[in-house]
Parts: C-alpha cells; sequence; structure tokens
C-alpha cells in the first residue's frame, strides 16, 4: 500500500488509447492500441460487430420458425407424458389438469431461393430468408425469464457476470474515439409491455465498470445527463473544461497521479459526446427511402424501429456491440394475438436492418443475431381453441436465426421433434451459441478470461463449442 | 509479486552459461501460486476432475511415484515429469494443454524449473498461512526511531526500511483533516469545523477530532453503507419484477449497532442467530435479516425446491466472502478447484442455513415468511414492545392454477430468520442441482475442516457458527474483517484480494502487520471504533500522498471517494443536505422513466426533505439500480460485495456537470458563496473551502475569477437563460439575490464539483 500502485496499474495505458474510461482498476492486462487485450483477437476475425435484437419473453418458435404440420390432426390431443413429463413444466401449468395440443393458427409458407419456411407474420423477413440462418435447435436449462435472459446475456443464471457485450468490449477494444464500444437499447412491444429487463443484462458484472454496456434511453437525454442543464451554453461549457483542464493539471503537478489525466481525457471524451451523440441521432439526412424501409415508427424514440435504425448508425461509427432488447413475447395467454402484434413491431425494421447493411456493404462485417430466452410449449395454457391458445416456458428447444459476415445464408440447422418438444438433431447450446458470436469476432472463448474471485472465468463458463456448422 | 520477480532476475542469471547463482526458491511464496494457477484445475483438491492420478497440491501424492515415472525427481529435472511436460512442444504432451486457455509464462516455467534443480523442497507443514490462527508477531527493531507513533507505525516501517525505504512526511492538517472526516463520516468537514482544527494548538488536536467524529451519527451511517454492500441489503427482490420488500428496519439496525459500538463478535453473533439466543430480543431478532437478504424469487411458475437452494447457498457464499474470504461457490458443484474445501464441507455448512421456515417462491411483492410485525415506536421499543416475537408460520396458498405463493408481510414487518420445528434434510446435491440430491447421506451440519476449530460443547446450529466465527483462535474472521479496514483505510488491503484468502488469493503484502492488527482487534474486545482510531492514529496513516521526491520515498495513495461520497458532499457542500437518520428508504430525483422504461413499475419521486437525504438511504431497486450511484461503481446489491474497482468514465463527467441533483447543489452552494462576503475573491474561496477543505492557490483563485466575469458578461446578457439555469431542482432559489450573478457563481461551483480533487481523497 505504500507503494505506487496507481503507475504501475496505468503504465500501459496512455492516454491515445483510452477509449471508454479507465481505470483505478487492479492488475490490468497489456492492451493493444485500441485499448482491447494484447493478442487479442486470437484468430482473424470474420465480422467487426455484432447486433444482437433480443426478443424478451420467450418469442413461440411454434407459430413463427418451427413448422409442425402434423400438429393439426392432433388439436386437443394429450401432449404423450413420455414426450413432456411433468416436471419439466412450470408451476404456472404444472397444476393444469390437461396438457392438450395446441397446433399454430398461423399459416407458413417457403420464402426465397433457400425455400426457408417462416409463420404468415414475418412477410417482411421472407423478402430476406435467403441472408439469414435459422437455428431450430436451440436449448438451454432456466425455464424462468431471468435466469434465463441472464444466462444469454452472461453465461450464467446467477448475477455477478458480465454480459457479452462487455467481455467483446474488454477483450477487443474501440473502434471509435467518440461513442462507447457496447451500446444497448430497449424498447416495448405492442401486445404487452412485457416481461421486465435489468441493468446486469448489459452490466460489467467483475469486469472494470467502465467495460458495462452504455444504455441509449427512450426519453429524456439519448444518454443520461449528455446535454448541458437548460440555460447552460456550450461557449460556457468549453470555458468551464479548460479551467477545470487546468486546475486538473495543477493537482497532477503535485501528486503525479496518472488517474488525473484520465479524468482529464474523459471530460475531453464527454465534451465530444456532446457533440457526437446528437449527430448520431439526427436523422435529417436519412434519404426517405430508407426511412420508410423501416416502417412507420422509425422516427419514433425508443421505439424497436428506430432502435434498428439507430443500430445501423452505431454500426456505421465503430460501435463494437449493439445491443437490443424488444420486451412483450410472454405470450401465456392469446398467443395468435402475440405473435401477430410483436411481429407488427419487428418483422418490417428487422427485414429493414438486413437489407440496409448489405446494400452498404456492411452485412458482411456485420453479425446479427436474433433470439429470446426461451421458447414456449406445445401444449395449450388455458382455453384451447382453433384459434386462440397460451402457450408456457419452454426451454428444451426454440428458434434462433443468424446474418450477416462468414455465416451461411439462406441455411436452415438442427431439428426438433414432431411436437417440438426436444431437439433431435443438431443441438445448439446457450454457450454454443455465446462461442460462436465470440468465434466470429475472432476471440477463442475459452482464452479470453478475466481472474475473479482466484478463479479464470471465461463467458462461457466451462462449456460451450463453435457451431461449425453454421459457418460459410 | 515483486519479491517473486526478483528472485527470478537472479535464477535467470544462473541460466548464462558458466554462471551458477541462482537465489533459493521457497515453496510456499514461490511455487505454490503457480501449481494452483496453472496446474491445479486438473491436478488440485477436486477428485473428480483430477487427471492421471496425479495431485500436485498435495506432497506426499505429488512425489509419489506413479508408474516409474515421477512427476517430481528432486534435483533432477530429466526425471521430473511436470518439467518434461512443461518444456514439451507436442501438443498431446504439453502442459498446460494447449486447449485449456492456461499459458505458462517464461518466468514461471523458470521458477518451477529451478525449483526442481534445487531440489524440490517441499515443507512438511504446507498449511496455507490463512488456514493457521493468527499469531501476534513481536514488534520489528527500526533504525529510525521518532516516526512511529504506535506499532502499526513499526511494521510499515520495518517493511519499508527493508526496501531501503523511508515513510513520506505527513500531510498538512488541511488535507490530514478532510482525509480522517471522510474516512470516518463518508463527508466533508464543514468549514467551522476546519477553523476549530485549525486554531486548536494543543498537541491532541487531531485526537480530539478523531473522538468527534467517532461519537457522531454520521460515522455510523457511514459505516454501514459498506456493511450494506456486503450484506447484499436491498429494497427488492432482485429477480423478474424485482418486487418489493421492506428491511429498512435492518438497515436501522446496523446504523444502531454501529452508533453503540457495538463489539464486532457481538454483531456478528446477533446477525448470525439473535433468534437462538438465550437473551434474544426483539432487536436481536431484527439483526437476522442478515441472513434474508439474498435475492427472493416471485416470478410465477418457479419452482419452489429450486429457489429455496439458491437461497441457502446464497446464506454460505455470503458467510465465505465476509468472515472467511473464502469462495465457497465454487465449493457447490465440486470440491473446490484451488483449496482444500471439498463439496462435502459446502453442504455441512448449509446444512445449518437449511432450517427455515421460509418459501421457495416469494408473495407477489411484501416480506416473505418469516416476518415479524414492527412496533411503530422503532427503534425506540419500549421494555415491554422489546421482546422475541415468534413469526407466524408460512401459509402457502395456490394462486393461478398452480402457484404455490406464501403470505405477504406488508410495510410495518421486517424479515427475520426462524427455525422450522424440523429442519429440511440436508442433501450433497450433484453438480449444484436441487433435482440431483444424493440421498445416501443427510448431511450434518459442520464447518471446513480445512479451517477447523470447532468445539464439543457448541451447539450445532448458528449460534455455534457464531461462536466459531468469533472465536480468538479462528483463523480467518478477524484476518479478513481487519484487512476490509486496511482497504478501507489505505485504499488497498494487506492481502489485495480482500474476498479471497484462499489459495488463489494474493498474499499480504506485510503478514506480520496483518497478524498483529487481527490479535490486536481480538485484545481490543473486537471494539471497532478503538481499533479504527488505532488506525488513523497512526503516522503510516498521516503521511501525505504528493509526488515523491525520489525513489526512496514511501508514501500513500489518493483514491477515490465511496460512490455515496460524491453525492453527499455536494448535498452537504451546498446546505442542502437533510440529516436525519434511518426511516424507510427515500426516492431522490431519477430520470425520467427510469423504471417505466424497462420493467412495469413506475419510480414515484419523493419531494422536499427526502431529496436531500444521505445516499445510503436512496431506495435500492436491485434490477435497476440508481444510475448516478452506478455511475461511480457503487455495488450492485445483488450479490455480496466487499471489493469495487474505481474507473473512471466521460458518464461520470457528464453526471457531474448535467445531472439535476449535482446542479441543483451548484446552485445552492453558490448561494452560500454570495452570502457569506463581499468580494469575488472571498466568495470563491467559501466555495473551495466547502468542498476542498482548503483555500485556493493564486492560479485557481485567478483562473476562477476570470471565469466568473466570463459568465456574469454572458448572463447579464441573457438573463433568461440565466433564469432557465437557476429553476432546475425542486428548491426555487432565493429572489431576493440578483439572476445573473446566482447563475455565473453556481457555474463556479459547478467546477468545484467537477475537480478531480473533489471526489478524491488526497
Amino acid at each position: 500500500m505504500l507503494t505506487r500502485r496507481s503507475i504501475l496499474q496505468n503504465s500501459t495505458l496512455g492516454l491515445g488509447s483510452i477509449a471508454l474510461g479507465t481505470l483505478l482498476e487492479g492488475r490490468a492486462p497489456p492492451r493493444n492500441s485500441l485499448g482491447g487485450i494484447k493478442g487479442l483477437p486470437h484468430s482473424n476475425p470474420r465480422v467487426k460487430r455484432v447486433i444482437y435484437l433480443f426478443q424478451s419473453g420467450g418469442p413461440s418458435q411454434h407459430d413463427l420458425f418451427d413448422y409442425k404440420p402434423d400438429l393439426a390432426k392432433r388439436f386437443g390431443e394429450e401432449v404423450p407424458k413420455s414426450i413432456y413429463p411433468d416436471e419439466r413444466k412450470t408451476t404456472m401449468t404444472s397444476g393444469q389438469s390437461s396438457f392438450p395440443v395446441a397446433p399454430t393458427s398461423i399459416r407458413f409458407s417457403r420464402h426465397g431461393k433457400s425455400g426457408i419456411e417462416l409463420g404468415e407474420t414475418l412477410p417482411h423477413l421472407g423478402k430476406v430468408a435467403d441472408d439469414i440462418c435459422v437455428i431450430k435447435s436451440m436449448y438451454g436449462e432456466a425455464i424462468n425469464h431471468d435466469p434465463a435472459a441472464t444466462c444469454f446475456q452472461t453465461g450464467s443464471v446467477i448475477p455477478g457476470r458480465p454480459s457479452m457485450g462487455a467481455w467483446v468490449s474488454y477483450g477487443l477494444g474501440s473502434l471509435n474515439k467518440d461513442l462507447p464500444a457496447f451500446v444497448a437499447m430497449t424498447s416495448n412491444g405492442t401486445a404487452k409491455s412485457g416481461q421486465p429487463l435489468y441493468d446486469r443484462l448489459w452490466g460489467a458484472g467483475f469486469l472494470p465498470g467502465r467495460f458495462q454496456g452504455v444504455k441509449f434511453r427512450g426519453q429524456g437525454d439519448p444518454i443520461l445527463d449528455l446535454y448541458n442543464p437548460p440555460g447552460v451554453t456550450r461557449i460556457q461549457r468549453r470555458r468551464m473544461l479548460d479551467s477545470l483542464d487546468q486546475l486538473n493539471r495543477e493537482q497532477h503537478d503535485l501528486y503525479g497521479d496518472p488517474n488525473i489525466n484520465t479524468r482529464i481525457a474523459q471530460y475531453e471524451l464527454a465534451y465530444r459526446m456532446q457533440m457526437s451523440v446528437p449527430d448520431l441521432i439526427d436523422l435529417s439526412k436519412e434519404p426517405k427511402h430508407i426511412l420508410e424501409s423501416y416502417g412507420p415508427e422509425v422516427t419514433k424514440v425508443g421505439k424497436y424501429a428506430y432502435n434498428c435504425l439507430l443500430a445501423r448508425r452505431l454500426a456505421e461509427r465503430g460501435v463494437r456491440f449493439i445491443q437490443l432488447y424488444h420486451r412483450g413475447w410472454d405470450a401465456h395467454g392469446g398467443a395468435p394475438n402475440n405473435v401477430k402484434r410483436q411481429c407488427n413491431d419487428t418483422d418490417q425494421p428487422t427485414a429493414a436492418l438486413i437489407a440496409d447493411l448489405k446494400q452498404r456493404g456492411m452485412l458482411d462485417e456485420t453479425l446479427i443475431v436474433w433470439g429470446g430466452e426461451f421458447g414456449r410449449t406445445v401444449y395449450c395454457q388455458g382455453k384451447l381453441t382453433p384459434k386462440n391458445y397460451g402457450r408456457d416456458h419452454h426451454p428444451n428447444c426454440f428458434t434462433y436465426w443468424l446474418a450477416g459476415g462468414g455465416i451461411k445464408p439462406g441455411f436452415t440447422y438442427g431439428k426438433t421433434d414432431d411436437y417440438s418438444v426436444n431437439v433431435v438433431e443438431n443441438p445448439v447450446h446457450v454457450h454454443d451459441l455465446q462461442a460462436t458470436i465470440m468465434h466470429q469476432l475472432g476471440i477463442d472463448h475459452e482464452r479470453l478470461t478475466y481472474k475473479h474471485q482466484g478463479r479464470h472465468y471465461r463467458l462461457t463458463d466451462v462449456h460451450g463449442k463453435v457451431v461449425q456448422d453454421v459457418l460459410a | 509479486m515483486a519479491h517473486r520477480f526478483a528472485k527470478l532476475c537472479l535464477i535467470l542469471s544462473s541460466f548464462a552459461p558458466g554462471i551458477l547463482c541462482g537465489g533459493n526458491i521457497d515453496y510456499i511464496p514461490d511455487i505454490r501460486p503457480i501449481l494452483s494457477d496453472k496446474c491445479y484445475k486438473c491436478h488440485g483438491p477436486d477428485a473428480n476432475a483430477r487427471k492421471a492420478k496425479l495431485r500436485l497440491d498435495h506432497r506426499k501424492e505429488a512425489f509419489s511415484r506413479r508408474d516409474g515415472n515421477p512427476a517430481i525427481t528432486p534435483g533432477d529435472i530429466s526425471h521430473s515429469a511436470i518439467i518434461q511436460r512443461i518444456l514439451s512442444k507436442d501438443p498431446d504432451e504439453q502442459m498446460p494443454p494447449p486447449d485449456s486457455g492456461l499459458n505458462l509464462p517464461q518466468n514461471e516455467r523458470d521458477l518451477l524449473i529451478e525449483w526442481v534443480r534445487q531440489g524440490a523442497k517441499w515443507p512438511e507443514d504446507d498449511r496455507h498461512w490463512a488456514f493457521t490462527p493468527p499469531i501476534r508477531p513481536p514488534l520489528p527493531n527500526t533504525n529510525e526511531t521518532s516516526w512511529a507513533r504506535n506499532p502499526i507505525d513499526l511494521f510499515i516501517l520495518g517493511e519499508l526500511e527493508s526496501g531501503n525505504k523511508i515513510p513520506a512526511p505527513e500531510a498538512d492538517r488541511e488535507t490530514l483533516l478532510r482525509r480522517v472526516t471522510y474516512d470516518l463520516t463518508g463527508l466533508p468537514p464543514t468549514i467551522t469545523e476546519q477553523d476549530a482544527f485549525l486554531a486548536d494548538e494543543s498537541p491532541d488536536a487531531y485526537e480530539k477530532v478523531i473522538d468527534r467524529l467517532l461519537r457522531s451519527p454520521r460515522h455510523a451511517e457511514h459505516a454501514a453503507s459498506y456493511w450494506l454492500d456486503a450484506s447484499r441489503y436491498a429494497d427488492t427482490d432482485g429477480y423478474q419484477n424485482d418486487r418489493y420488500r421492506y428491511m429498512h428496519v435492518w438497515r436501522d439496525w446496523v446504523i444502531r449497532a454501529f452508533n453503540e459500538n457495538m463489539p464486532f463478535d457481538r454483531f456478528v453473533t446477533e446477525q448470525m442467530a439473535g433468534d437462538l439466543l438465550p437473551k434474544r430480543d426483539f432487536y436481536t431478532q431484527v439483526a437476522t435479516g442478515f441472513n434474508r437478504n439474498h435475492r427472493i424469487n416471485s416470478e410465477g411458475g418457479s419452482i419452489p425446491d429450486e429457489w429455496i437452494v439458491e437461497y441457502v447457498a446464497d446464506r454460505v457464499e455470503t458467510l465465505g466472502t465476509v468472515f472467511l474470504g473464502l469462495t465457497f461457490n465454487c465449493a457447490r458443484c465440486h470440491d473446490h478447484k484451488y483449496d482444500p474445501v471439498t463439496q462435502k464441507d459446502f453442504y455441512s455448512l448449509f446444512a445449518f442455513f437449511n432450517g427455515i421456515d421460509e418459501a421457495g417462491l416469494g408473495p407477489n411483492n411484501g416480506n416473505s415468511p418469516p416476518f415479524i410485525p414492527v412496533p411503530k415506536s422503532w427503534p425506540l421499543l419500549s421494555g415491554e414492545e422489546n421482546k422475541f416475537t415468534t413469526p407466524a408460520k408460512m401459509k402457502i396458498k395456490v394462486v393461478q392454477t398452480s402457484v404455490p405463493r406464501p403470505q405477504s408481510g406488508p410495510p410495518s414487518t421486517v424479515m427475520v430468520m426462524h427455525q422450522l420445528e424440523k429442519p429440511r434434510p440436508t442433501y450433497r446435491l450433484n453438480r449444484g442441482q436441487y433435482d440431483n440430491p444424493d440421498k445416501s447421506v443427510v448431511i450434518q451440519p459442520d464447518i471446513p475442516e480445512i479451517i477447523g476449530g470447532w468445539r464439543k460443547e457448541w451447539p450445532r446450529d448458528r449460534i455455534g457458527i457464531a461462536k466459531w466465527l468469533t472465536s480468538p483462535d479462528h483463523p480467518l474472521t478477524a484476518r479478513v474483517t481487519v484487512n476490509r479496514y486496511w482497504q478501507r483505510f489505505f485504499g488497498t488491503g494487506i492481502v489485495r484480494t480482500s474476498e479471497n484468502f484462499g489459495i488463489q488469493g494474493e498474499a499480504p503484502t506485510n503478514p506480520k502487520l496483518l497478524d498483529w492488527l487481527a490479535t490486536e482487534l481480538i485484545r481490543l474486545d473486537w471494539d471497532l471504533k478503538a481499533f479504527q482510531k488505532l488506525i488513523v492514529t497512526s503516522s503510516a496513516y498521516r503521511q501525505d500522498s504528493r509526488i515523491r521526491k525520489n525513489e526512496k520515498d514511501g508514501g500513500r495513495d489518493r483514491r477515490r471517494l465511496h460512490p455515496y461520497g460524491i453525492r453527499d458532499t455536494a448535498l452537504s457542500a451546498s446546505g442542502l443536505l437533510v440529516e436525519q437518520q434511518g426511516g424507510p428508504s427515500v426516492k431522490p430525483y431519477m430520470p425520467p422513466r427510469i423504471w417505466k422504461s424497462i420493467s412495469n413499475n413506475g419510480y414515484k419521486q419523493d419531494k422536499g426533505e427526502k431529496l436531500y437525504r444521505r445516499s445510503l438511504y436512496t431506495y435500492w431497486r436491485r434490477t435497476i439500480p440508481p444510475p448516478t450511484m452506478m455511475t461511480f461503481n457503487s455495488a450492485d446489491r445483488e450479490i455480496c460485495s466487499v471489493r469495487k474497482d474505481h474507473t473512471t468514465t466521460p458518464l461520470q463527467a457528464l453526471t457531474l456537470m448535467n445531472n439535476i441533483t449535482f446542479v441543483e447543489t451548484s446552485r445552492f452552494l453558490a448561494e452560500r458563496m454570495l452570502s457569506s462576503a463581499k468580494n469575488p475573491r472571498d466568495r470563491i474561496t467559501t466555495g473551495f473551502r466547502a468542498i476542498l477543505c482548503r483555500k485556493p492557490t493564486q492560479p485557481e483563485l485567478s483562473a476562477l475569477l476570470s471565469d466568473l466575469n466570463f459568465y456574469l458578461d454572458d448572463f447579464k446578457k441573457n438573463a433568461v437563460e440565466a433564469r432557465k439555469f437557476l429553476e432546475i431542482g425542486e428548491k426555487p432559489a432565493n429572489p431576493k439575490l440578483d439572476v445573473s450573478q446566482l447563475a455565473a457563481y453556481a457555474l463556479i461551483a459547478n467546477t468545484l464539483l467537477n475537480l478531480d480533487e473533489t471526489i478524491t481523497l488526497n
């Protein structure tokens, strides 16, 4: 405690390399010129960034992707206990006297050259079907929203671990001097506002706090406290920053603490963000046809369509990990209507994002990930009619899709049984998906570790295998 | 660490041809950390993970001959498989395996080779230092004799002198007053307090200040904030909808305990077993809320058995971190990979906490049983009211077809521990999974063998746990506790990894000092105020942190204020701070729709005085914690936390410049500055002293005076803008003050709040 540990800690960090913040943060490993870890990426990165379109609440694979036409004939029959044992049901439904098959009421059709099968509520996705890779064999263990979503985002159901975006910005650093490396945005569903989200989903966990996702907000300042208070001008602010700079430097002369220099640099970055963020969210120069492609809600701050367009603009500006959340997929009752309304929010903007990136030549350097925390049961929750039914949580199989750099386009992977209850071919676990995402960024998920409480932690715990079969 | 590298330099040179002068390698400090970090994962205490039947954490087994191919042959590198393996280029042979993610750097490889070459000395008693009881070391002899004020200084000086260094001079009085006032109360010294101290020329002036601070209720509040982080205290349940709970009565018990200077052993005992003690009363019962502060899952559909396991495991893990400095969570699923803690040890501790009359699924909002009603007169209970109260039995009602929910405790209750008449049987859970118990053996309450020290006469319940934790020969409780205090007062613990004293934790930088402090805390009958006084009166604590003139100088590092201290400083310096102890949590300013945007609840901001209470009273919603605090690296209170790294980010700058709290406090500090004097110099000096506890230097003053004139000109030209600026915050500006003056001074005040020095302890 009597050594100048702070000097040691910071000696590897020139001011130029600071992206979003630094440290009084213990034994920092050597960093590369982007502020990432020296030696990373481990392999040639296939993409520069990830856009993760998280569909919160658990979208129904039955009504969107995993079509089982034969189930129509089994309408109302009991789902066999051999297929779906009682102990795998949540206590929302385990007390039901009956577990009748609820076939989807949504029509399905094939799209594109690849003939990918999609529900009729996804007409726009159908137009870009040849760009996506559908994984029908995702599975996890957690059956409740909180642990399941936490596992998808942090690799563990227990809080305290870093989110995927935090790992990525810790490992790779930033490609941008004026914006954070990791941004999170949320929107509410029209079907229902939906299951809550939690700050930990984009948190830094045990990594230094500067790696946490910066939340772009749907109301008030786009980043918390970004704008000067009413009545304070930019000229006054510049004046204040100049004095802060001078006064802080005098302190530095006295104390020699490198953290003071870091703080000076962070004030300058804050000042630049005050310029770069308004520029980021200024949609006035977007051509009309682009705005229209994202649908009617594209200019409404905080809507999914707006966030999708912002995702593209963030991607253009070098943000590494862009995490969207759309709430409202938790259809315990009224599933067909839920799917229609949620798709109405998301289908057009999602497809537009793919097309927009593609026409800019950016799709190939971006990985887009679409999916939620689990799927839904084949058996009906509540009252069953041909046109209406509810579905409970189902982690044993559900659908994700990927698109972009290094992913097989127009490809369907994995298979579930006749009821879409279990995976029968090519299972992909949550940790496998995470390993694959990291791999596309050039990160070996087994080698990006952080020592905490005496253990070398990693995103995928002790699991995870890159799903080579979906890679082009 | 430094010591290890120094030795290595010697060794490396020994590899140069003709030079054979390697330093002696010590197994415990030099070799075991490498084996543990790089080899134990497959060759350590966890029997199930062990490969090739090789154990490198165990002296006898490491040297045993397996198939004629010894892992280690003392003095013979070529017949030591571990050395051949680490040197191998063949991916099938190489250790650690290339796909393990573990990398053995050259210096560690060289150390292992040199150790084997020197005879692979491995002492008979190789117990990890933290598992042996602290023995009070003799005071070291030092060359310098005038610097030390108390034994702490002798240990520090001894260490400095061995490195050929000298201590730094004492910090000036203003710096010292600011440092100690923050460290003991979390708030800056007022100008009146500064004047009194600077005018007091008596030799014990500093000591008088310490006594005053330790008596102050602010001290108890500040002490409580650290304990709340460690105890994962919050106002909500923490899962999914993050339902409301009511635990502020427990929080107030903590403040009360620190106020009374409750001895730490008593403090631990009441929290562990206040419901079981022979002399139990309402207060001791409330104390047990410590073990109810974990998260509780209320999500419909949750399977109750799964979550009870989580709650009990959380209690064990929190106990492990807070009192034992060990990472027990590892042993939940398998034998610990590094420390000699078995999975059975985990479930033996688990059994102490597994007999509570609690529900797996929480109620939808409200306290989860067991809870007790709190008398209206809390915290000042009459003799009649101050008695143990038996909680109502848990009653489960099935709702929504099949969701089993317990009764819900209203805001007038508090959660406590209460035993079931017949505790649940505890089984070892395979891979830690609730639905995979090994029912062949019922596990009895017990403590980890490696720590030991259990006495037969102790009951096998939470009273026994408390007796064990606070027994004078317990190897960990006192060490872990004094280390956290050291971390608080010096920025870094003597064991830097204050949450991990295990083999993978860092070794103490000054082990004798650590043991002396641990034994001293016990000798002081666990008197925490006396212990803290010892620290802050030491010469080591009083050192200056300014730049060292040369390498020989010791000294101390600057530290960031506690995250709460940053907001509290602004409130205090502006005069807005409302000092009222305890009560339900308050809801100060938050960004618009802070809760509503991502959850199904709305944040209803308070009005008036509640906007200006100390930060430890701020309503803590676990899934959406207050962003201004999180921006400054506050603990999130989801799980136990005893150490937070401090980073510097642009979001911190934005908060201090633009956040409503900091804008409003700037305005009120400006009012104080304006009313304090007639001329701008003195006014700025007032602001400086209120925040930084010192007068400005000439260059600082000129810079701010020039800014002031610039802002004044601006605002005079545009009074409308000035007025807008002054309207921020709920409390109106004094209408008698000139608008442009007030606005200009408010920007000066805001400049002061944004100085690096303001959020740092020099």
